[in-house]
């Protein structure tokens, strides 16, 4: 593996495990404060029993995503600085700003864990709150100064040269609205199915049943919405693909030839070398219709692009259809759970408990799924036709050892954090109510 | 606040169980803003002056890798620690991945200061023919940036006890006055020893030091200080002896940094200025105002937090 590869193997892994960190401490204190709402209004003691055991969740997350985040911020230097000497001053505005929101969090939730029985009871719930709105904006600014890499603008490009900086314009770029909507709901549908899901678990295995139950009930609220919600998110982020990154429209789409009426493929086999997929489904005309919104639109094909622009097409493509797919799942999930509202006897067969308890991991599969869509498919480029990464990349030498260290901490760290949430669970499991 | 940790690891074993208590008690409710400092220092550095930045993180990636790794190690034991459902055994893991990463996160810090001082960094003209050794891991790895690092560590080690003196016991406040005293005695060793690495070996920065009288003015009165700052120790005077102890160490970082202001980066080659290629004034305008804002919603409740909890005892209201 080359210094360029280990690098971007560095980057994909951290990333892939502070997205998770991330949005579970994002997401999770809207789960303790319904919670902790319902103790309030309903003294039963159930929601304060589950609002303090989500708080501590939440607080290990919460730290867990800083330290990650905090490696990243590092990282984006460490791994990329001829990235970092150029993109730095230009979105350094959302990450600046990302900053006071993220203090905001965590002084709000200093006030939350340690407010019990010394705040007013309604100061302490808004602290609560104010966790989650911060945590949400933070996420929003973050993903705003990766919108800014697909779609650069707020400045002028001449001779290799950054000038006419603008950082309003580059925060606000025409992206980050699509982007940031897509990966919120995501976000919110991943958390919301695990969190659901693991408490399923513990009803499919009788283990405290009626406390397992209210809190399956707020977790998977939240996930169903976001879930069904998330189908017209997508179709937003597939248009502005198709307007501002063809190359990556048709890298997801594995589409190798320019046409009209450009047919939908599901599923398939990618040959790059032939420039083919086999055994797919076609749905005629469908990708013309999804991407421009007209049935005969022209879609262009990967071949009409030089060979040195193209983003690799199998992992894109694969990871596409397996987030297009985990996401119909969980839109198919939220509707069943929907259903079982009105009709409660489903809710007293196991299987129903088996069914969300085996979707635990599938929100965030399908949410690294797209966060691969995402950065594989704007490949060879670091900044969109501006900046490729391979210019990028750090010039000290192996950079495999640090990989390996990586690989190492995280490894660590995600065993780690499981094996404290069963020690939570546990316990959860053997209160008194 | 991280920092304070320090005192703990210093102590010997019959105490640990009561300044363990003082230590986490005091950082429970700011910890898990701590880790945010770092994040804005870095944004700074990386929007307003990406040159500077860019040598830094490229020179020094080794030992900023390994700051890295203590941050991230002595935030998660922390808080696996206060909050692991069960307390067994793993308390004593948690304990000691705490006191290690604490330890090492300021030596490496000051390593990395040390370094960019040293005049050791070289800038090859071809990175791709360097020799990984000298390029990345000897401009570090010599006793210059490693007694800086243990200086930095010491300094650390120093504010935490006079800081812990007001949040302790009549008991632990002996105990944090003998270790703040021996951490004050090794302060000053190992600034004569970084002093004297620099002046033998021939560094610039050490000559240019010696040269400048405001530096000069700057360590010897932080010296003087020390003589208010026992007093106030001794007689009880909490925020007095804060005060003295936080400007002893103002004056010796700005000693250290005002020396060769902007000229902050030392290379074989010559300097690297703070203010080289930094970025347009719009961007440090859009960046000044975010700040402001962010410092306008941050501090009040930073403030309120810290009087809420009466984490610090200064904002305690007399009864």
């Amino acid at each position: 593996m080359d210094n360029l590869d280990a690098a971007r193997m560095q980057m994909a892994f951290t990333l892939i495990f502070h997205i998770v960190f991330a949005c579970i401490g994002m997401v999770m204190p809207f789960f303790m404060v319904i919670s902790h709402y319902k103790w309030l209004k309903t003294k039963n003691p159930i929601f304060l029993t589950l609002t303090k055991s989500w708080q501590k969740g939440v607080a290990i997350f919460f730290v867990t995503g800083a330290v990650s985040g905090t490696a990243l911020s590092f990282e984006l230097g460490l791994l990329w600085p001829k990235f970092m000497i150029h993109a730095g001053p230009i979105i350094g505005m959302p990450f600046s700003l990302e900053g006071a929101a993220f203090f905001i969090e965590a002084v709000a939730l200093g006030f939350y864990l340690y407010g019990w029985n010394k705040l007013d009871e309604k100061f302490h719930l808004i602290t609560g709150i104010i966790v989650g709105m911060s945590g949400i904006l933070s996420g929003i600014l973050v993903v705003s100064a990766n919108s800014w890499m697909n779609a650069p603008s707020g400045f002028d490009y001449i001779n290799g040269e950054f000038l006419n900086i603008d950082p309003v314009k580059a925060f606000l770029n025409p992206a980050w609205f699509t982007q940031a909507l897509h990966m919120t709901l995501a976000a919110f549908a991943a958390t919301s199915f695990a969190v659901a899901g693991i408490h399923a678990w513990q009803i499919y295995k009788n283990r405290n049943t009626p406390l397992h139950k209210e809190a399956f009930k707020i977790a998977i609220l939240f996930g169903a919405i976001a879930a069904l919600l998330q189908p017209l998110s997508g179709d937003l982020s597939a248009k502005d693909i198709a307007q501002r990154q063809p190359a990556k429209l048709a890298a997801l789409e594995a589409h190798y030839k320019t046409e009209r009426g450009a047919p939908l493929y599901i599923g398939g086999i990618v040959n790059e070398e032939k420039g083919e997929v086999t055994h797919k489904i076609e749905i005629p005309k469908a990708l013309s219709f999804l991407s421009f919104g007209d049935f005969n639109a022209e879609v262009k094909g990967l071949n009409d692009f030089p060979e040195e622009d193209r983003p690799p097409v199998a992992i894109t493509h694969y990871a596409f259809q397996m987030m297009v797919g985990l996401g119909t799942l969980l839109m198919f999930s939220a509707v069943v759970y929907f259903i079982s509202i009105k009709k409660k006897h489903w809710q007293d067969k196991k299987r129903y408990w088996l069914y969300f308890a085996l979707l635990s991991p599938v929100g965030f599969l399908a949410l690294e799924s797209g966060w691969i869509v995402t950065e594989v498919g704007r490949q060879p480029w670091i900044i969109h036709n501006v900046m490729r990464t391979k210019d990028a990349v750090t010039p000290m030498p192996g950079m495999i050892y640090s990989f390996y260290m990586y690989v190492v901490l995280y490894a660590t760290l995600s065993i780690a954090v499981t094996w404290l949430m069963a020690r939570q669970i546990k316990a959860l499991n053997h209160t008194k109510l | 606040m991280p920092i304070l940790a320090r005192a703990y690891w210093i102590s010997s074993a019959d105490h640990k169980k009561s300044i363990k208590k003082t230590v986490y008690s005091v950082l429970g409710p700011v910890w898990e803003a701590n880790h945010i400092w770092i994040i804005i220092l870095i944004v700074i550095l990386w929007i307003a002056f990406p040159v500077f930045y860019n040598v830094i993180i490229i020179y020094l990636h080794i030992p900023l890798t390994l700051v890295l790794l203590g941050i991230t190690l002595r935030g998660v034991a922390f808080v696996f620690r206060h909050y692991d459902a069960v307390k067994d055994n793993s308390q004593k893991l948690y304990d000691r991945m705490f006191e290690f990463s604490c330890l090492v996160t300021p030596i490496f810090l000051g390593m990395a200061f040390g370094t960019l001082i040293s005049g050791n960094i070289i800038i090859p003209d071809d990175p791709a023919t360097a020799n990984f050794a000298d390029v990345y891991i000897h401009p570090w790895l010599q006793p210059f940036p490693i007694l800086a690092g243990c200086f930095f560590s010491a300094l650390c080690v120093f504010l935490s006890a006079t800081f812990l003196i007001g949040e302790a016991t009549e008991y632990e406040k002996r105990m944090y006055m003998r270790k703040a005293g021996i951490a004050t005695f090794v302060v000053v060793v190992l600034g004569m020893a970084v002093l004297l690495t620099g002046y033998l070996e021939d560094m610039k920065f050490i000559s240019d030091f010696l040269d400048n009288y405001y530096a000069l003015g700057a360590v010897a009165l932080s010296g003087l200080l020390l003589f208010p700052l026992w007093r106030s120790i001794k007689r009880g005077h909490t925020v007095t002896c804060r005060f003295f102890a936080g400007l002893q160490v103002i004056l010796i970082l700005w000693a250290a940094v005002g020396t060769h202001f902007p000229n902050l980066i030392i290379t074989k080659t010559g300097p690297v200025s703070l203010l080289e290629g930094r970025a347009p004034d719009s961007v440090i305008d859009v960046l000044g105002i975010s700040l402001i804002i962010g410092g306008l919603l941050i501090i009040p409740g930073l403030f309120h937090l810290l009087k809420s909890f009466k984490m610090i005892k200064i904002l305690e209201e007399k009864e």
